[in-house]
């Protein structure tokens, strides 16, 4: 008996130890990954990954074309990841370094100015180490404006595709009730000023804004960057100045910026500052406030959420005190598409750069996705449009000319420390540039 | 020997601990000291990028006056999240387990609905107090406005680390309130009714007999509290996005360094420089969880 027992006991602890050990090496080799199914080289065929930043409006788009594409070609499987802007980076830094990822979006991709020369993105320095594939030379590229193409070009290659462009520094606003209220489209800062006031007097709320993002309230401060910097000269110089360290934060046109964008958040919706940014587009649909400050990318959203119900306008941000300075908007290159060199299916990544380049698949693409052509000859959507008075010379966003320093305090990471301003923090616009003067000047 | 021995052979011990061992060594041990060394690194988070070593670069950052404001913010925020949360997860875990250890009807479930949002998980605490507190009607938006006053709650930077030390403190209140219970259960029921007979009153006994009796399950849910409130950001995170200064803790400081770079800029993301963030994180909850092991210790012995 005694035997028994102790023959059971022993079979048990056997067991548990080889379950353990079991576990051990699943759990091990689990964490090597599971590999893409390569293709034989030249095939198009495979399974092709392709990761991007989400966008309600782009990912939809995105989906049409990886249809099109694998119906065109059968042999290929492309599975789409979409992850939101602030998970992106982690996720794209995973998906690299397990070489799961055959197309991503890549960020901040320009060249940094000599002044900001530690500052150099990290998908530059990607680009320069080897790990995004050159496709300067390919025929797809032709496809692009030149203009557009050389302004990401990096020590003089190409390593993306622009998916097109989008304005930032606009305003949409609701026609009905600036009809209502008797107003007509504001041009200069004091017409805005006088549309806020008629607004609150007819108890209409100006401006909705998803300020629990962060971000949406940091479209203010770049119309209101946009009106007081309105060309790229202009933002050059002080983004240069300021490097220098000849201009400063808590002075000038930096605090002007600061000043006009408070009042811009003042005349916002009551606790914008816990409202996400994707109920505003039913906040504008249903009335509650008469304009929202948002991107040209947003607009196949908030026309979906509108309907029928009221038409739509929108118009640059009027932060100038002049009518010219205000008359363009500023924009950015929107998702730029490179190909990891760590690719499993070159052919497909290739075939599919080339198929989404093609005029009539990139005539679909960016009617879905709202972005305005990067290629020439493509017409754009009836909203765009619209537009288009506003869009004639394309002046890039502060966020295109302005690189962030690394070892700056998060005061003055862009640099005009909007997120300080009540009610998104607690400080006044001359406490907030106070506190971005203190953080970029200690980093020197 | 091998009567008091509890196994005929040490070899399915020996496999098990050497397993176990393997796994701590290879999950815990490698990767702990890995940081430290990337710690004195300009370690980015892609591949390919050049690595280089930077001596003590990091630490030096982390102190320096461009970004001392942003790390003094981020300790004194974990320093108010870990006590609150811990100070109030006791108590309230504390009164909750003496209630559910008396006799009464469903005693089982209301201990079920007590540890549940323990096994909800991050995520879905955070939806679910994301639309607890939606300003645009929301439930407590809806409640604030039978009294004509509204919040911009997790956007508002006075409210929102309060705001999330109570999602906390709901989310983790359910494993404290178990340990209380398990100690509760081991208190002999015949210490209560000898102190009934000598006349202590209700608050007596709690007083000398229970927190006595209780008080190596305090000092685990006081441990446990304070590691875990040091070390967490996941929460913050999801209800209060990566870059809210008002709620960046030193936790979430280390992941948006190291992983998040910041949405609609340059900045890069420096995983050297999270590593020395997250160095100076292990001692200070090295230091505070000895201190209060020291004391806790101390104090169960004085009682």
């Amino acid at each position: 008996m005694a035997t028994k027992k102790l023959r059971t006991t022993r079979t048990i602890g056997r067991t548990i130890a080889a379950a353990g050990l079991a576990a051990t090496m699943i759990s091990l080799a689990a964490c090597s990954g599971q590999a893409t199914p390569d293709a034989e080289d030249g095939d198009v065929a495979g399974e092709l990954q392709i990761l991007v930043s989400s966008a309600a409006a782009s990912d939809a788009a995105f989906a049409a074309v990886n249809d099109a594409f694998m119906a065109k070609y059968p042999d290929v499987k492309v599975v789409l990841s979409s992850v939101s802007n602030d998970n992106y980076p982690a996720t794209k830094s995973s998906r690299l370094t397990a070489g799961n990822v055959d197309i991503f979006v890549v960020k901040n991709f320009a060249e940094a100015p000599d002044y900001a020369a530690d500052s150099v993105s990290d998908d530059v320095l990607l680009a320069r180490s080897g790990g995004l594939l050159d496709l300067t030379g390919e025929a797809f590229l032709d496809n692009y404006t030149q203009s557009v193409l050389d302004s990401q070009a990096i020590d003089g290659k190409q390593f993306a595709i622009p998916t097109g462009l989008s304005y930032s520094t606009g305003v949409y606003y609701n026609k009905q009730l600036f009809a209502d209220a008797g107003l007509e489209v504001p041009t200069t800062w004091a017409e805005l000023e006088n549309v806020m006031t008629t607004l609150q007097d007819e108890g209409v709320t100006p401006f909705g804004i998803g300020g629990k993002d962060g971000w949406p309230a940091g479209l203010v401060m770049l119309g209101v960057a946009g009106g007081e910097l309105p060309t790229t000269a202009d933002k050059q110089d002080l983004a240069t100045a300021l490097w220098g360290q000849s201009a400063a934060l808590d002075t000038g046109v930096p605090l002007t910026i600061l000043e006009k964008t408070q009042e811009v958040l003042d005349n916002a919706q009551t606790n914008f500052a816990g409202a996400g940014y994707d109920e505003i587009p039913a906040g504008f649909a249903a009335g509650q406030f008469a304009m929202t400050p948002d991107g040209t990318w947003n607009a196949p959203t908030i026309a979906a959420a509108v309907g029928d119900a009221f038409e739509i306008g929108y118009f640059p941000l009027p932060a100038g005190d002049d009518a010219v300075d205000n008359a363009s908007l500023n924009g950015k290159i929107e998702l730029q598409l490179g190909v990891a060199a760590s690719t499993k299916n070159k052919a497909a990544a290739l075939a599919w750069l080339d198929f989404f380049s093609d005029p009539a698949t990139y005539t679909q693409f960016v009617a879905d996705s709202g972005f305005s052509p990067a290629q020439q000859g493509i017409e754009g959507t009836e909203f765009l449009n619209s537009i288009a008075q506003y869009t004639e010379t394309f002046q890039p966003a502060w966020e295109q000319v302005w690189i962030a320093n690394n070892d700056a305090g998060q005061d003055a990471v862009y640099p005009f420390n909007y997120p300080a301003l009540k009610p998104l923090g607690t400080s006044t616009p001359q406490q907030a540039a106070d506190a971005a003067q203190a953080a970029w000047s200690a980093a020197f | 020997m091998a009567q008091t021995f509890p196994f005929p052979s040490r070899n399915p011990v020996r496999i098990s601990f050497a397993t176990g061992l393997i796994v701590l060594t290879v999950f815990g041990l490698v990767p702990a000291v890995a940081v430290f060394v990337v710690s004195f690194t300009d370690l980015r988070g892609l591949p390919y990028l050049p690595v280089n070593w930077v001596g003590f670069e990091n630490y030096v950052s982390f102190f320096s006056p461009a970004k001392r404001a942003d790390s003094m913010n981020a300790l004194w925020n974990t320093v108010v999240f870990a006590t609150v949360s811990t100070v109030a997860q006791i108590l309230l875990a504390l009164g909750v387990a003496l209630l559910l250890n008396l006799r009464m009807r469903g005693r089982n479930f209301y201990r079920a609905v007590v540890f549940m949002p323990t096994v909800l998980g991050v995520t879905v605490t955070g939806l679910v107090w994301s639309l607890m507190f939606n300003v645009t009607g929301g439930p407590a938006a809806t409640v604030l406005s039978w009294f004509g006053t509204s919040s911009a709650f997790f956007g508002d930077p006075q409210l929102a680390l309060a705001l999330v030390i109570i999602v906390q403190i709901w989310m983790v209140m359910g494993i404290s309130v178990i340990i209380f219970l398990s100690g509760l259960q081991a208190i002999p029921a015949e210490l209560y009714e000898v102190a009934a007979i000598d006349g202590a009153s209700g608050w007596q006994r709690f007083r000398s007999v229970t927190v006595p009796l209780l008080a190596p399950s305090i000092t685990a849910n006081v441990l446990l509290g304070i590691v875990n409130a040091l070390q967490s950001y996941q929460l913050t995170y999801v209800l209060t996005g990566p870059n809210n200064k008002s709620t960046q803790v030193l936790s979430l400081l280390i992941y948006v360094q190291g992983f998040g770079g910041k949405s609609g800029t340059t900045l890069s993301q420096s995983q050297g420089y999270a590593a020395a963030i997250s160095i100076i994180q292990f001692l200070l909850v090295g230091v505070v969880t000895i201190i209060a092991l020291w004391y806790l210790r101390r104090r169960e012995a004085k009682l």
